[in-house]
């Protein structure tokens, strides 16, 4: 893997909801790259686009205007067996809830999109990944055994397993306690660090933020800022800024 | 929130949609036997005015004295007294039916579907003006007939040609010179399908009541002026006893009432099973409906408790939700039912070729009556539990997402047990048949081990479909669906028990009917020792002697070289046992030595003498014997069609065999008691080295005059047996198809409501790289475990069911031997795994089709 190069990026971002009247524009020419074996996090307040720009960059949503792309293939324009491709290939997602399918074990959940795609588990690897999580005697419990914690380490050992371009991890701590929190940050943190995985996450927690290697602040549907090695106070600071109405801070336009 | 309210709002109309689809189905056939009933009633007592236009009064035979033997003639004398003041015309009636004409193209007899073939006598214009002369003239002399027009048409004949015609009675074919054609008033061609022949009036008497001069009864066209009622009074006293005076009215009404009484009956079997499985099925269907409404409105209904609403107000808003769906649907079924019900009526007439003049629709009380009774009940019955299961849901739901596990299916498992194991032992008592109580007995354990095994399913639930899904579950798409399948053995089981329903009635009758086929294929090719068999088919009544062929004809295949032994079978089911009418007995009588009769059916003697069959003698075969309490020596009062009642002695009993059961055979002589004098069955026996085929060619050339006789080998035997069984069958798949219409629109339910709780799985699922294709798989796996899983609980418990009841049928020496029809019930699975495919369809699409990140974004 090619630490320097860049896992995914996107051009001139715009995305649009509805139209005439109720139109919400929720991001407005978006330039942005993502660093291969980086922890990105993106911030911002509610409604700033944070997630809508997520979703875009995962393939998730489609995008009003500009380009997308993971690796070097093209995500914007893609049709539904493309985007399935991508999914089964190149991304992998952790979200805040509802992140296992109940009926399986947490093994079968963790090989599930090997499964799907049809490859087998590079078996020492799978271990790796196990060992990481530490969940190893958990493999056979259902979901409903396990603790909210464990269940998104489950999730995050399912995103990693298949080594993919990208993990786009959704508010991946939201719904956890803070310690079973700060564990799943140390993991995905160790995962980029030991083994070099890109990894995308949005959060409105600074403390989660500040496991990251560059902190990206959206306000309004554009990037006002970034920040390298963060730390949660700097990070705090930074969004008390913002929590503050648009208008207060003018924009400062996206770096180019 | 509001969005997914409303989503969840709409996706619960369709369910109740589905719910109100059950009880269109159900209720749609019940008024739809009505409505059919009604409206062909309607349509022939038009066709009865029509016959009987003009005429004032009728004169026929009382009841009392056609009962036994032959009926009383009016002579001609008695006819012209008729002629009282006010009396504008007088007409003897001389008809019979069974009048059978040739097709002059290929020789075969003209028949019709269940309507009359009738022959009358004239001496000219018809009086009444009912008939008229369309082309030619009318017979004037022996040897001259006129026809119907339609009857022309199916005879391929014209005037001028030599029709031949067979005559009952004389029960011989003649030929006759046709003079005219004939058409009804109106220009019709036929009145409802029925085939005319019209001789001269002397000829006709002569061959219809064996001598001229005498008349079957009357008919009087009144003066103007002169009501009906009055004609009536002034010509009943001049009557001999045994006739008797009604008004045309009259008249009509008494033959549309014995119409209605059949075809009542037609549509209470025809339609019946339908409407009770379409029920049966739709309560299931209607319970998973409301339970899933209840569940998904959990929130709701909490919210409501949390508020201040008692339980009984909550089950009562369910309730009220359900009379909404049995109102909606009931109305709906009505319609359905009076649209089917007007098809049937069309249907039916054009099929048996029935030409029935148009009376309109006719909707009686009763069916709208039965329609909302019925769906209402069913829907309220239905949803009881779910609504109890409503008023149960904590407050505290309102506020969070609390857990309500599946209860654990232990109750439900032993109440099944306990349902299932004395039903069985209850199906058990009943075929053994101790006492009285032989078919409650049964019928309470069928519904028993029905209802266990219903509730005993959400247990098989892991085992059997897990089963069926290790066989189905290709890929991990398919594992996924397995897996979804058994996530709730509840809610698949109750699917599963709709079409459950449906496949143990067709199971169970299928192996009935297997058995019954094997049976009959063993004993005729085992017992029967008879090369060629002539038969008469009997295609609207039971046998009385009036249909077949004539003992003449059996001599000349006497003659024929190459016959070793052949015997005419004369059988009746018109007779009276002890004073009582019979029931279920057939009597038979042969034209030869009983020794003879003995070795060509393979009789095996049980008591008595079976050497020789005397004057008032019988024997009959050992269940009779037993089932009537007869022993060898008693004296048993029998009365046939004619000649009263007389004491035979049974002399003798041979073993049942499921061709010779329920049989009495009388000597030779008992056949002049018989209605008619025709033999219904031939068997010939050929000699060592004969040519069978030639033999059988020249058989039938001399049975070729004898309408519905036909000549065959054994095969041909089995074959009639097997019909009617064969008829059955497919009545019983079309019932098949319904119940499997039904319980897909249960499966559809099922899965449109699992996908909408699924939502978010399945967005995580295509997020994690599962494609459109996939999810369809899955949808469509899970679909047909259910179906397979519902399928073979119903083939596990129809068979059963159908080998228990051919175990009894055999105890009773019916059947001889228990086979399962592998084959169909192996057919029936792939028609269920079909059936899951086609119900996912939908909802497959839709799973399919389902955005991602609506899917995974929560609100």
């Amino acid at each position: 893997m090619d630490a320097t190069g860049v896992a995914a990026r996107a051009a001139d971002l715009w995305k649009v909801y509805g139209s005439g009247e109720a139109q919400v524009v929720a991001l407005r020419g978006v330039n942005v790259e993502l660093e291969r074996g980086h922890f990105t996090a993106i911030m911002g307040p509610s409604g700033s686009g944070k997630s809508t720009l997520m979703h875009c960059l995962a393939g998730l949503d489609s995008v009003t205007r500009g380009q997308v792309y993971i690796g070097d293939t093209q995500v914007t324009g893609l049709g539904d067996r493309g985007l399935t491709k991508l999914r089964r290939d190149k991304v992998g997602f952790v979200f805040q809830q509802f992140n296992l399918l109940p009926t399986l074990t947490a093994a079968e959940n963790i090989l599930l999109p090997l499964s799907i795609a049809g490859r087998k588990p590079d078996q020492q690897w799978y271990d790796t990944v196990i060992d990481t999580v530490n969940l190893r005697d958990r493999l056979g419990h259902r979901p409903t055994q396990l603790s909210g914690g464990q269940q998104q380490r489950v999730a995050c050992a399912r995103a990693l397993v298949a080594r993919p371009e990208v993990v786009f991890a959704d508010e991946p701590t939201g719904n956890l306690d803070s310690r079973s929190g700060a564990e799943v940050l140390s993991f995905l943190a160790r995962s980029v660090r030991e083994y070099g995985q890109t990894i995308v996450m949005v959060t409105h927690d600074p403390n989660a933020a500040s496991h990251a290697d560059r902190v990206i602040f959206l306000a309004d549907g554009q990037i006002v800022d970034e920040m390298r090695d963060p730390t949660a106070e700097a990070v705090l600071d930074r969004l008390k800024g913002l929590d503050t109405p648009a208008a207060a801070v003018p924009p400062v336009g996206s770096e180019r | 929130m509001l969005r997914a309210s409303l989503r969840g709002l709409l996706s619960r109309k369709l369910r109740l949609t589905l719910a109100v689809v059950a009880i269109v189905l159900g209720t749609g056939f019940l008024s739809g036997a009505f409505v059919l009933t009604d409206t062909l009633g309607a349509r022939f007592s038009k066709l009865f005015e029509s016959i009987n236009q003009n005429v004032a009064v009728q004169i026929t035979p009382t009841d009392e004295s056609t009962e036994d033997g032959e009926p009383p003639r009016l002579t001609q004398q008695q006819v012209e007294r008729l002629r009282v003041d006010g009396a504008a015309a007088v007409q003897g009636d001389v008809s019979a039916e069974g009048v059978v004409p040739f097709d002059m193209r290929d020789g075969d007899p003209v028949t019709t579907s269940g309507t009359p073939q009738i022959g009358g006598g004239v001496t000219g214009d018809d009086p009444f003006s009912l008939v008229g002369v369309a082309e030619g003239r009318w017979p004037t002399r022996a040897g001259e007939v006129a026809i119907s027009r339609f009857t022309a048409e199916q005879a391929h004949a014209a005037v001028g040609d030599r029709l031949k015609i067979y005559l009952p009675r004389v029960n011989e074919a003649r030929e006759f010179s046709l003079v005219g054609v004939v058409t009804y008033s109106g220009d019709r061609d036929s009145l409802a399908g029925e085939t005319l022949v019209l001789f001269q009036e002397a000829e006709a008497q002569q061959i219809f009541y064996g001598r001229t001069g005498v008349y079957s009864g009357a008919f009087v066209a009144a003066d103007e002026g002169v009501s009906p009622e009055q004609l009536r009074d002034r010509v009943a006293p001049l009557l001999p006893a045994e006739f008797e005076a009604m008004t045309g009215e009259e008249a009509n009404e008494e033959q549309a009432n014995a119409v209605n009484e059949g075809l009542s009956q037609l549509s209470t079997y025809f339609f019946g099973p339908f409407a009770i499985v379409a029920v049966l099925v739709g309560i299931f269907l209607i319970f998973n409906t409301f339970n899933i409404v209840v569940a998904q409105r959990a929130r709701e209904l909490a919210l409501m408790r949390a508020m201040g609403a008692s339980w009984t107000q909550v089950a009562g808003s369910v309730l009220v939700e359900a009379v909404l769906v049995g109102v909606v649907g009931a109305t709906l079924g009505l319609l359905a039912g009076i649209g089917l019900g007007y098809a049937g009526s069309a249907l039916l007439t054009g099929l048996l070729g029935v030409d029935l003049p148009g009376a309109g629709l006719t909707v009686g009380v009763l069916p709208v009556v039965l329609a909302y009774t019925v769906g209402i009940l069913v829907t309220v019955f239905s949803a009881f539990v779910p609504a109890v299961k409503a008023s149960s849901v904590p407050p505290l739901a309102a506020m969070r997402e609390v857990a309500r596990p599946d209860k654990p299916l232990r109750t439900l498992s032993i109440v099944g047990a306990a349902l299932a194991v004395p039903g069985v032992a209850l199906v058990g008592l009943g075929l053994t048949g101790v006492g009285d109580l032989t078919l409650p007995a049964l019928l309470l354990g069928v519904g028993m081990v029905f209802l266990g095994v219903a509730l005993l399913s959400p247990l098989l639930t892991r085992p059997l479909a897990g089963l069926i899904g290790r066989l189905v579950g290709w890929g991990t798409s398919g594992k996924l669906g397995v897996r979804n399948a058994l996530r709730n053995p509840r809610r698949t089981a109750v699917t599963a028990a709709a079409l459950m329903i449906g496949v143990t009635l067709v199971s169970a009758a299928s192996v009935v009917g297997a058995s019954f086929k094997t049976t009959i294929d063993q004993e005729v090719n085992s017992s029967i020792g008879a090369d060629v068999i002539v038969q008469t088919n009997q295609t609207q009544a039971a046998p009385t002697g009036e249909t077949g062929f004539s003992a003449a004809a059996m001599q000349e295949v006497r003659e024929v070289s190459g016959v070793e032994r052949a015997l005419s079978l004369f059988v009746t089911v018109d007779a009276e046992i002890e004073g009582r009418a019979n029931q279920s007995l057939g009597f038979g009588a042969l034209d030869q030595d009983f020794p003879v009769v003995r070795d060509m059916f393979g009789m095996t003697p049980v008591e008595g003498d079976l050497s020789a069959l005397g004057e008032g003698e019988f024997v009959t075969d050992e269940n009779t014997a037993d089932g009537r309490g007869w022993e060898v020596g008693d004296q048993v009062a029998i009365a046939l069609s004619k000649g009263g009642e007389r004491q035979y002695r049974l002399v003798g009993t041979f073993e049942s065999t499921p061709i010779l059961t329920g049989t009495v055979f009388l000597p030779p002589s008992a056949v002049q008691n018989f209605a008619g004098p025709l033999a219904s069955q031939g068997y010939v026996d050929l000699a060592e080295g004969a040519d069978a085929a030639a033999v059988t060619a020249r058989v039938e050339q001399i049975m070729s005059d004898f309408p519905l006789v036909t000549v065959g080998d054994r095969s041909s035997l089995v074959e009639q047996f097997n019909s009617f069984v064969d008829i059955a069958l497919a009545i019983v798949v079309v019932l098949l198809g319904l119940a499997i219409l039904v319980a897909l629109l249960g499966i559809l339910n099922t899965l449109l409501l699992s996908i909408y709780e699924r939502t978010r799985e399945l967005g995580m699922l295509r997020a994690v790289g599962l494609s459109r294709f996939g999810v369809m798989r899955m949808v469509g796996t899970e679909s047909v475990v259910m179906a397979v899983f519902g399928c073979l609980l119903g083939i596990a418990v129809g068979v059963g069911l159908g080998a228990a009841l051919s175990a009894a049928l055999i105890d009773i020496d019916f059947l001889s031997t228990i086979s399962v029809p592998w084959l169909s019930l192996a057919g029936f699975v792939l028609l269920a795994a079909l059936a899951g495919v086609a119900a996912a369809l939908w909802p497959a699409w839709r799973a399919a089709r389902l955005n991602v990140l609506d899917a995974i974004a929560y609100e």
